[in-house]
């Protein structure tokens, strides 16, 4: 199989063979958008360069790409993407050892403010203010401002360049079999739970899936029952997982998942959820749409006909989505960091983000990229636009500044805390109010170890 | 061979450097010089240094480094801040009051008895079956070996599959014999105990691989004359063929008993120590502590812990498998 070689002309990237035969070809001195005073060809000759992001779409779509960057830039570019708990424990001891391993990681959004305010990764202010190193064109300004703040530091600096905004969504996998039973979409937690225990088993499906990763999946519940995990983050880092109305989330989210959701639902990862509701195997979810929209996928989603997405339920207290957002970064102890700064300039490029949302990427994080047509068209499936979801999440999320609790350095710990809580209601060990009482307690312990005062 | 003869044997170092030939057993050992003493220890020292070399680099220096963290409440947030001995012993008495710790050696008895006692079990008893010159047993001998020779998060997998009722093929059947079971990984009663299932398919021909070894080398002069004083097959297995195989099925429990403490590709793939702590192992606590929260510090103290008590167990089995071995010479 030949593979087709691409270079940007005037910002635009055009396949070699085109350029080739173009008149423009003349002129094309710039690769990949590098002025050609900082990066020509072979400029990085002899670099390897190491990188690591967590397995997901986007980093599926640009694995193949980078052997443009390679021939462009001669650097060899190593790029590792395990899954997502072991990309985490792997990165933050290499981080925390202020190691040589990794050139370029992924910021991920629960580790940011411990992993930027530790001093472990390296400013990015510096390299985006040098002409000689971003031309205008690569334009910062383009991405989300949303999107920018979890990548900086309490000392205001900018430690990531954000790849993907994902947020929490709902999906239905067979919205034809729910239209059948007389539901509509739903719209509240309270017919989320009506739903899902109504279509539970039929079809060969259970009612409702999510993934076993609480502290992520649980907290919109959590927060749409009126509760929260800190009294108020990022200032007062008290917890708050004891609360009449954290308990009663808890235990409406556990019962979901007992009564509705498939056998061993508590063992299900991210994967095996998705798998499940794409495979048709469980009728509703809430997940980040960077999954849920792969529904629409005719390749891989059986039900890619069948379903149908809406934001995440509404509670009494109102609708949380959750929002998470990842960037590159360097790691400070990194030997190649202008090579690094290089490889990120292009992995967030402007013409390497239209590229993957051109082939389905369904997280950007540039302005350009979510007004785009392009995406628009291919967020949209079954009459339903996911696009639009997206960004009314993401608004939701900037107006109610709802998502600040999860990018404190302590987070991590209570997450766990989380994680335990929800399985030991689930699988019938505690009582809510018990789970939560100890998951509160053990917070506290954590934090006061971790040297929050509280 | 009787002692006394032994004794007569001249000592390796005794026998002559160059040419000469080898001294009959009566003849007595030439006196060795200091100086060639000195030549032997030299060369001696010189021969192992690169190994001591080596072992000391790859083993000693990082256990002598776990014991000094495990005294520091070194967390890699704040290392500066917390590479101190202010309080040596503060890991350890903070891990007396963590009930969380406590419940995991619980745990960890639970996995590694039941694991390692079923392991030798079915090892052995399979082995005995098998103890056979048939082309046939030695095609399923060579099938048995199949799961120990797979790489752990292989067997993780597979068994990830087999445990998940969506997608499970013995699920499936089990279902279809009207014998539908719950998710084992998912509930609290059976979680553990579908790891140690998982963990003896893996283990269990390291046993039988062992104690087939020793068995093809049971002498066969004590079987004969038992037969004729009448003894049954139990009696000929209870009193001849076990005692003969108790030393190696106590090297198969120390094996088996260190290696269950290393426990963690099923684990961590399977229940993720949970649903809640019920899988939650000594050394998975250990690990989340440090590489879940930082707190390295903490994490060393959990895994000098680890190490004391797999060197009592593993003195205990030892002392156990030897007693009973000199009861039985007795």
């Amino acid at each position: 199989m030949t593979r087709t070689t691409y270079q940007f002309e005037n910002g635009v990237l055009v396949p070699r063979r085109k350029l080739l035969t173009s008149a423009l070809a003349a002129g094309a001195g710039a690769l990949l958008g590098f002025p050609a005073i900082a990066v020509g060809k072979n400029s990085l000759k002899g670099v390897t360069l190491n990188t690591s992001l967590y397995s997901s779409p986007y980093s599926k779509l640009i694995r193949p790409w980078i052997a443009d960057f390679e021939d462009a830039t001669g650097a060899k570019v190593n790029f590792d993407t395990p899954g997502f708990p072991v990309y985490n424990q792997r990165a933050d001891l290499e981080l925390s050892t202020k190691g040589s391993a990794f050139d370029a990681v992924n910021v991920t959004f629960i580790y940011s403010s411990r992993w930027i305010n530790s001093g472990w990764l390296t400013p990015l202010d510096e390299y985006i203010a040098d002409p000689n190193k971003t031309p205008a064109n690569y334009d910062a300004k383009d991405f989300l401002e949303g999107t920018l703040a979890p990548e900086r530091g309490t000392d205001g600096k900018l430690y990531g360049i954000p790849w993907q905004a994902e947020v929490t969504i709902a999906a239905a996998s067979r919205f034809d079999a729910l239209k059948q039973a007389g539901f509509a979409f739903p719209q509240t937690t309270q017919e989320l739970e009506q739903v899902s225990k109504a279509l539970n088993r039929k079809e060969g499906a259970a009612g409702f899936v999510t993934d076993n990763h609480y502290g992520w999946t649980f907290v919109p519940f959590l927060q749409a029952f009126g509760g929260d995990v800190f009294r108020k983050a990022p200032d007062d880092l008290f917890p708050t997982l004891d609360t009449p109305q954290a308990i009663a989330a808890a235990e409406y989210f556990a019962r979901l998942l007992r009564e509705s959701g498939p056998d061993g639902v508590v063992s299900y990862n991210p994967d095996q959820a998705l798998q499940s509701i794409k495979s048709g195997k469980s009728h509703l979810s809430v997940q980040g749409q960077i999954n849920l929209s792969q529904l629409a996928d005719k390749s891989s989603s059986k039900v890619a006909s069948t379903a149908a997405w809406g934001l995440v339920p509404k509670g009494p207290a109102g609708r949380f989505p959750g929002a998470a957002v990842h960037g590159w970064g360097i790691p400070v102890g990194s030997k190649n960091k202008d090579a690094a700064w290089q490889f990120i300039r292009w992995a967030t490029s402007k013409e390497i983000l239209q590229r993957a949302v051109a082939a389905g990427y369904g997280s950007p994080t540039r302005r350009s990229d979510i007004d785009s047509t392009v995406y628009r068209e291919r967020q949209r499936a079954n009459g339903y636009d996911i696009a639009s979801l997206t960004t009314e999440s993401i608004a939701l999320s900037a107006k109610q500044g709802h998502m600040k609790y999860r990018t404190v350095a302590v987070y991590p710990q209570v997450d766990q805390q989380l994680n335990k809580a929800i399985e030991l209601i689930v699988t019938n060990q505690k009582t809510p109010e018990q789970a939560m009482k100890q998951a509160q307690a053990a917070s506290i312990a954590e934090l006061r170890r971790a040297g929050v005062s509280i | 061979m009787p002692p006394a003869a032994t004794a007569a044997l001249p000592s390796i170092q005794a026998l002559p450097t160059s040419g000469g030939m080898v001294p009959s057993r009566t003849t007595p050992a030439p006196k060795l010089t200091k100086q060639w003493q000195r030549e032997s220890a030299r060369s001696y020292g010189l021969g192992l240094a690169p190994a001591l070399v080596v072992l000391g680099g790859i083993t000693l220096l990082p256990l002598l480094t776990l014991i000094t963290v495990s005294l520091t409440p070194l967390s890699l947030t704040n290392p500066e801040g917390t590479f101190h001995f202010n309080q040596p012993l503060g890991n350890y008495a903070q891990l007396l009051e963590d009930e969380r710790f406590v419940h995991s050696l619980w745990v960890q008895f639970k996995l590694s008895t039941v694991g390692v006692v079923l392991q030798l079990l079915i090892g052995l008893s399979l082995a005995l079956l098998l103890n056979t010159g048939s082309r046939v047993a030695s095609g399923v001998r060579t099938l048995f070996l199949i799961p120990m020779v797979l790489p752990p998060i292989v067997v993780a997998l597979i068994w990830k599959i087999l445990y998940t009722p969506e997608i499970s093929p013995m699920h499936a059947l089990l279902e279809h014999w009207g014998l539908p079971v719950r998710s084992l990984i998912a509930n609290p009663d059976t979680a553990l105990w579908a790891i140690v299932a998982a963990d003896v398919w893996q283990w269990f021909p390291f046993t039988m691989l062992m104690v087939l070894a020793n068995l093809q080398m049971v002498p066969r002069d004590p079987l004969d004359a038992a037969r004729i004083d009448g003894a049954n097959r139990w009696q000929v297995f209870r009193y001849i063929v076990f005692p003969f195989l108790q030393r190696t099925l106590v090297v198969c429990a120390l094996f088996r008993l260190i290696d269950s403490f290393k426990a963690f590709p099923l684990l961590y793939v399977l229940t993720n120590g949970g649903p809640g702590t019920v899988t939650e192992v000594t050394n998975f606590y250990g690990f989340i502590q440090a590489f879940n929260f930082s707190y390295w510090g903490y994490g060393s103290a959990i895994a000098v812990v680890m190490l004391v008590i797999i060197f009592a167990l593993c003195a205990l089995v030892s002392y156990l498998g030897r007693n009973a071995g000199e009861r039985h010479a007795r």
